[in-house]
């Protein structure tokens, strides 16, 4: 039963065993094809296994069936095969969570645009993220304003 | 360079699974 692959793939993510996460995740969306939390973890599987690739197809694949926004995922997936302007623009024009700002501060720091980077880090101080303060003052110092 | 941690990533997690088991 569908309940019982839930139990199975929810025990390969709690000890991080995302190749079987991806696996069991398959499986679920053979049986119900477009369900959003199968399509989610064989998403988020794939990213923590590193397989941006794999995941940007996953995407794409699910992207007719679903309505499930996979902005963030897709953009942080080009981000790391560092096609940093067309995960940009992805980001553009959608409102942001802190995941995305999070995103899209490291895309600009990366496209050297300091400035813009360290703006969004302002913006999330109220956050409380963790390590929050490491990237801001990375792109502070980027941006030759260590003194802020 | 200075260090830059990927907070992003941190931020992507699996949905909760608890009402489908
Ligand atoms: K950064």
């Amino acid at each position: 039963a569908i309940e019982d692959l839930f139990a199975s793939l929810n025990r390969h993510i709690e000890r991080s065993e995302f190749d079987q996460a991806v696996k069991i995740s398959d499986q679920v969306l053979s049986i119900a094809p477009g369900d959003e939390d199968a399509i989610r973890c064989k998403v988020v599987a794939l990213i923590k296994n590193d397989s941006v690739d794999k995941a940007l197809l996953a995407i794409e694949a699910c992207s007719n069936k679903s309505s499930i926004d996979f902005v963030f995922f897709k953009a942080y997936c080009l981000y790391r095969q560092n096609k940093l302007d067309e995960a940009l623009e992805t980001l553009k024009g959608q409102e942001k969570n802190s995941a995305m700002m999070l995103l899209e501060s490291q895309i600009l720091f990366r496209l050297g645009l300091m400035d813009a980077s360290v703006d969004i880090y302002q913006n999330l101080q109220k956050s409380k993220i963790e390590s929050l303060e490491i990237n801001f003052v990375a792109s502070l110092v980027s941006a030759g304003r260590a003194s802020d | 360079n200075p260090i830059v941690i990927d907070l992003a990533y941190n931020a992507i997690d699996f949905p909760s699974l608890e009402n489908r088991m």
